[in-house]
């Protein structure tokens, strides 16, 4: 089943009749702008699914749109099967927006509270919910009864995405859940999303860290421009071939390093020994051949696949010569729908 | 419904922990406790200054509160974003208008409940502080001399006592005196002229700036409150020119937009029974250019206003997109 899924989604704005930019008057009569065009998405029960893009790309916007904070332009979406705004939906659903900011007037534990009661859940079932919570997302133990405008970017995020668990969510939609972690914060946050799979909900996030996107995603969807340019699973994205092979020698001779430099992507020369990389296998096995023969050492042999941020980076560049008219062939789609 | 009062709780949870709502209780509290000093100044009948003061000082810092919380309590929610969150949850949007309206209401009456207990507590006091009434309690006449049974810190400890317990006997309908007969109903009937004005305050911000919600209001307030003398001009306007279907041009102009704009906004005199509370009834019922609403109409005519208001807020509010 499709937790989510949406057809031809597309949110469109239109301007202030009048507008004052760069010190001058505008009429803007007409004037739109385009922050989502036909979005096709599905994501499948339990997995963890990625939508990444760069600043504008309409990441926001989707996510907006599934949560009821705004209205499609046109198109429709479905979430675990029913219409947007259906009120049972939106109790097995959690959702931490991006920057939260909370009410600052009220104490962790006040807060928490406050939106299990609006989730409607008992007073006993909130007080066992709200003490797990706490624990699970890292927060201290003075937090529950610390007003929110004392808690740090970390903190705010940590309890935000407590929030986005009260209700024992089947959909957990996380909007730049990283966004203001440290590397450690990140990590965790990491981590509970994993979690989050193996007790078997479905994690829908946005993100423009890609590096901890490619380590927990199962699928992605690249965004740019508000159009879908590349979905998938991550491994068919990606693929299997190995784009470059790393080899690390020390004691090569300079002629040998000066013989490869030709064919290789990059060589690097320092104390420690040579950083040859190169394209083709073969050059990489006739270099370590002829090394060792010439009395130097294999430090490491290290074959290199894309990562998704260059994958990310060649989709997202390639695309906006194209014709707006003319929606993005979204790569590896074909593949995912047969 | 429970999901609407759990707004209108935290609502009134943020309300009583801004400072500046403290400012102003305290202000209001201040200047009807001045009002006695205030009331020696007048020349005949000094409580009638007192109960002039005290309930006019209820009114204006009632209107206060419903225009500067009002304004800012669904612009604050949308600023601060944390309206995705709430909008997410399993509520509607009308939930959230009609939770924000009775927490600010909420807040009001409470503040309004002070405010009338000190009003009360002031006239007692200064009926039971009264030069002769002072003198007979603390001094007595035996044989031609005048011997004082009791200390005057005791006379001041119980009156402030009696005081506050008759105040709360007031307001509860418990203790009925002529003193202060009417005024527990002004209080009411402006309490209920202020959830209008409430109403009209969040449906503004619904759509507009703190600054904007606040000027419509309070635009809303001053033509809501001088209705009658807008009416009596466009009445005036009519007879000068011989009827209305003698009227033309920039006249006609006047005369339908005093016409229009009595129409859309609410007639507050109805609301206002001060004068007739604190100086006697008949000449401010005459001066209404319309037959006066009896009680039960006026109530009527209240809370259909405000739910009209309200449904319109929620109208617009059900379809704002949130950036």
């Amino acid at each position: 089943m499709n937790v989510i899924e949406t057809q031809k989604l597309s949110k469109v704005y239109t301007h202030d009749f009048l507008d004052v930019e760069n010190g001058r008057l505008r009429f803007n009569l007409m004037r739109r702008t385009t922050a989502l065009a036909d979005l096709d998405l599905q994501v499948r029960d339990g997995e963890i699914y990625g939508l990444l893009g760069p600043n504008g790309a309409g990441k926001s916007t989707t996510i907006k749109i599934l949560m009821g904070i705004l209205f499609p332009s046109s198109g429709r979406a479905r979430i675990l099967g029913k219409d947007l705004g259906n009120k049972a939906v939106k109790a097995r659903v959690g959702f931490l927006p991006e920057n939260p900011f909370f009410y600052d007037y009220l104490k962790g534990a006040e807060f928490l509270d406050y939106y299990g009661q609006l989730y409607g859940m008992s007073r006993s079932a909130r007080k066992k919910r709200i003490g797990e919570l706490f624990d699970l997302v890292g927060l201290p133990p003075h937090a529950p009864n610390l007003p929110l405008k004392g808690y740090s970017k970390g903190m705010l995020q940590r309890i935000g995405l407590a929030q986005s668990l009260l209700n024992d969510p089947k959909l957990v939609v996380l909007d730049e859940p990283q966004s203001g972690l440290d590397p450690m914060g990140r990590k965790e946050i990491r981590d509970l999303i994993l979690s989050l799979r193996d007790q078997g909900r479905t994690v829908f996030f946005s993100s423009h860290i890609l590096s901890d996107a490619e380590l927990i995603c199962d699928r992605v969807a690249i965004l740019n421009r508000g159009r879908l340019v590349a979905e998938g699973d991550m491994a068919k994205l990606l693929g299997t071939a190995v784009k470059e092979y790393e080899v690390w020698m020390a004691g090569l001779p300079q002629e040998l390093i000066e013989s490869v430099a030709p064919r290789a992507r990059k060589v690097i020369d320092n104390e420690e020994g040579t950083l040859v990389i190169l394209e083709k296998q073969d050059d990489a096995d006739s270099l370590i051949r002829e090394g060792l023969a010439r009395g130097g050492q294999l430090i490491s042999l290290t074959p290199r696949r894309e990562t998704l941020e260059e994958y990310f980076i060649r989709e997202v560049s390639r695309k906006p010569g194209q014709s707006s008219d003319q929606p993005a062939q979204p790569a590896g789609k074909q593949e995912e729908n047969v | 419904m429970g999901k609407i009062i759990v707004i209108a709780l935290n609502t009134f949870r943020e309300a009583v922990r801004n400072k500046v709502l403290y400012f102003l209780l305290i202000f209001a509290v201040i200047i009807i406790g001045f009002s006695t000093v205030i009331s020696d100044l007048s020349i005949a009948e000094p409580e009638k200054l007192i109960k002039d003061l005290g309930l006019a000082s209820i009114d204006f810092f009632g209107f206060l509160i419903a225009v500067f919380v009002g304004v800012y309590l669904v612009y604050n929610e949308l600023d601060r974003k944390t309206i995705y969150t709430i909008v997410s949850k399993p509520i509607d949007r009308t939930q959230f208008i009609l939770g924000k309206f009775f927490g600010l209401l909420f807040t009001i009456y409470v503040n309004i409940a002070i405010m009338t207990f000190f009003l009360f507590a002031v006239v007692y006091f200064r009926d039971a502080t009264q030069y002769d009434v002072m003198t007979r309690a603390i001094w007595h006449e035996t044989g031609g001399k005048f011997v004082q049974v009791q200390p005057l810190w005791l006379f001041y400890l119980k009156v402030i006592g009696m005081s506050g317990a008759k105040s709360l006997g007031t307001m509860v309908g418990y203790y009925v005196v002529p003193l202060t007969a009417g005024l527990m109903k002004t209080v009411l009937l402006s309490a209920l002229g202020l959830a209008i004005i409430t109403a009209f305050a969040i449906f503004y911000s619904t759509f507009s700036t703190p600054t904007l919600s606040a000027v419509f209001t309070f635009l809303t307030f001053v033509i809501g409150s001088l209705c009658e003398d807008i009416m009596r001009f466009a009445d005036k306007i009519a007879e000068a020119a011989g009827g209305v279907g003698a009227l033309a041009g920039a006249d006609a102009l006047k005369y339908w937009f005093c016409r229009v704009a009595v129409l859309v906004v609410p007639n507050l005199a109805y609301f206002d029974r001060r004068m007739e509370a604190v100086y006697g009834a008949p000449d401010i019922t005459a001066a209404m250019t319309g037959p006066p609403l009896l009680d039960w109409q006026t109530v009527l005519y209240g809370f259909t206003y405000t739910g009209a208001i309200l449904c319109l807020a929620c109208l617009i509010f059900r379809r704002r997109n949130f950036k």
